[in-house]
């Protein structure tokens, strides 16, 4: 008896098991089948996501905001009777105008290349048990979106669409390992591949193996033909470390992504075409040095104090000032 | 397993996948993130008979592969899960009773979720799958291992109580 238990247990996992490995061969031979079911999970998660995302929107990042909490008991009792009424509303207000800083972001650096855009709002990010790195939008095909357009947020490229329901997309985020962007160093226009490698950091490879990377270059989007799966001339990263190996024919580089994708609230998908290539408009450049001369009245300059903002892609130039006492 | 607890089981485990997805994805936890649907899971299959956990491994994969968000081939989490509810129900009934001792089962899950993820990761490797750098990976599956010890005795007790709920009077015996 224990061995026909034994026998027919065997029996149903070599069953299941060809049952899988088959579907993988579909699924590698490219029967839309398994793609459709994707789909019609995705369509009907999305309004699940949707749901919940306001919910845990302030949620979401409880544990990277959690240091920031008061460090002694007493403090936090403090903080606690006074905030109490008005936590709620702040946390939303926060999350608002983080979202609307976001946006205002997004779409600047969208109107500055003459970008056709649609805004979205991240209703879900890829689960932790898929490996893969995606993103969910809460746009979908009836806003004009459509597979392979470049998403970009307020300081360079995101991802691509890589699935679109009615009401819904995912965005492969340019962290995926799988995914891949031609880039041009915006310094020598030399050409390269960005390729993700799952966390913040990123590799690229030079296509020319007479080119050389410096660090700091800034790297663009190379573009695709008929702007699909990318517009050009999106900032990617800069250069922060290069590799010098004998072993490969080209030079490699570290690159550090100009988009933060640990915190994407909001961003846009560029649906139309293009006014004109933006060449190296959309580089991000630190404003320029803004001197101040503090003179005596009637009196030669007695004192120069140099202010240096922090470097921000959205400020391209800034004039100078001059102050007198 | 009969035909109506397999479909119990597979709505059951799409409830949680749906917490999975709408939900816990959008936490954003740091050294990366806790995979509650597999740790549900692992927990399942432990408490069933071999057959049982073999069914149920193949429904959870083929509910993970309709993931969106997932690169992989369609079928591969229901093969590696199938494997893994296989060897899941061999281990239980070498380690015994769980009820007796839930320090083992939190632990047993999450050492089930760890091989789950390595084992998906061999699986993608051999199917010419890029899943990224092996220390990247590495980080991945330590931080399921650590959340899921952390999380597990958590929802473990309900979890057993809402399967105990649903098993017939024939089941129990």
């Amino acid at each position: 008896m224990a061995m026909n238990g034994n026998n027919r247990s065997r029996l149903l996992l070599v069953t299941l098991l060809v049952t899988s490995l088959f579907l993988i061969t579909l699924d590698l031979r490219g029967v839309s089948v398994t793609q459709s079911s994707r789909s019609a999970t995705q369509s009907f998660l999305a309004p699940i996501q949707r749901g919940v995302s306001d919910f845990f929107s302030p949620v979401g990042n409880f544990f990277s905001n959690v240091k920031n909490f008061g460090k002694t008991k007493a403090e936090l009792n403090q903080v606690k009777k006074q905030n109490e009424a008005l936590k709620k509303e702040v946390v939303l207000n926060s999350d608002i105008k983080g979202q609307l800083d976001q946006l205002k972001g997004a779409l600047d650096l969208a109107a500055r290349g003459g970008f056709k855009v649609v805004a979205a709002r991240v209703i879900g990010h890829g689960s932790a048990s898929t490996f893969s790195q995606t993103i969910t939008l809460d746009v979908g095909s009836t806003s004009g979106i459509r597979k392979d357009q470049t998403v970009i947020s307020e300081s360079g490229l995101v991802g691509v669409v890589k699935e679109v329901t009615s009401s819904s997309a995912i965005v492969l985020l340019m962290s995926d390992p799988t995914f891949r962007v031609g880039v041009r160093i915006a310094r020598s226009q030399g050409m390269g591949v960005l390729i993700g490698q799952g966390g913040k950091r990123y590799l690229v490879q030079l296509l020319d193996s007479s080119g050389k990377f410096q660090v700091g270059d800034a790297l663009l989007t190379l573009g695709s033909d008929g702007f699909k799966p990318f517009v050009s001339g999106i900032p990617v990263g800069k250069i922060i470390s290069v590799n010098s190996t004998t072993a490969s024919l080209t030079q490699e580089a570290d690159v550090s992504a100009y988009s933060n994708l640990g915190e994407l609230g909001v961003v846009t998908v560029i649906v139309g075409n293009l006014s004109s290539d933006p060449h190296n408009a959309l580089v991000p450049t630190p404003a320029p040095t803004r001197t101040v001369y503090v003179t005596s009245t009637g009196a030669p300059p007695v004192d120069t104090a140099t202010l240096t903002p922090s470097p921000s892609p959205s400020l391209t130039s800034a004039p100078k000032k001059k102050a007198t006492k | 397993m009969s035909w109506l607890r397999a479909l119990t089981s597979a709505l059951f485990l799409f409830f949680v996948f749906t917490i999975q997805e709408g939900a816990i994805a959008r936490i954003n936890f740091p050294i990366t993130g806790f995979s509650f649907f597999l740790a549900v899971l692992v927990a399942l299959m432990a408490l069933e008979e071999k057959s049982g956990a073999v069914v149920m491994g193949f429904i959870g994969g083929i509910i993970l592969d309709l993931s969106p968000t997932t690169n992989s081939p369609f079928g591969q989490w229901a093969l590696v899960l199938t494997v893994v509810g296989y060897l899941i129900a061999t281990n239980t009934e070498s380690v015994g009773d769980f009820s007796a001792r839930p320090g083992a089962f939190v632990l047993f899950v999450a050492f089930g979720v760890t091989i789950t993820l390595t084992l998906y990761l061999l699986v993608g490797t051999l199917v010419g799958e890029n899943a990224g750098t092996i220390g990247r990976n590495t980080v991945v599956v330590l931080g399921n291992f650590m959340w899921t010890l952390l999380f597990t005795p958590i929802f473990l007790p309900s979890l057993v109580r809402v399967r105990q709920a649903t098993l017939t009077s024939r089941e129990r015996s």
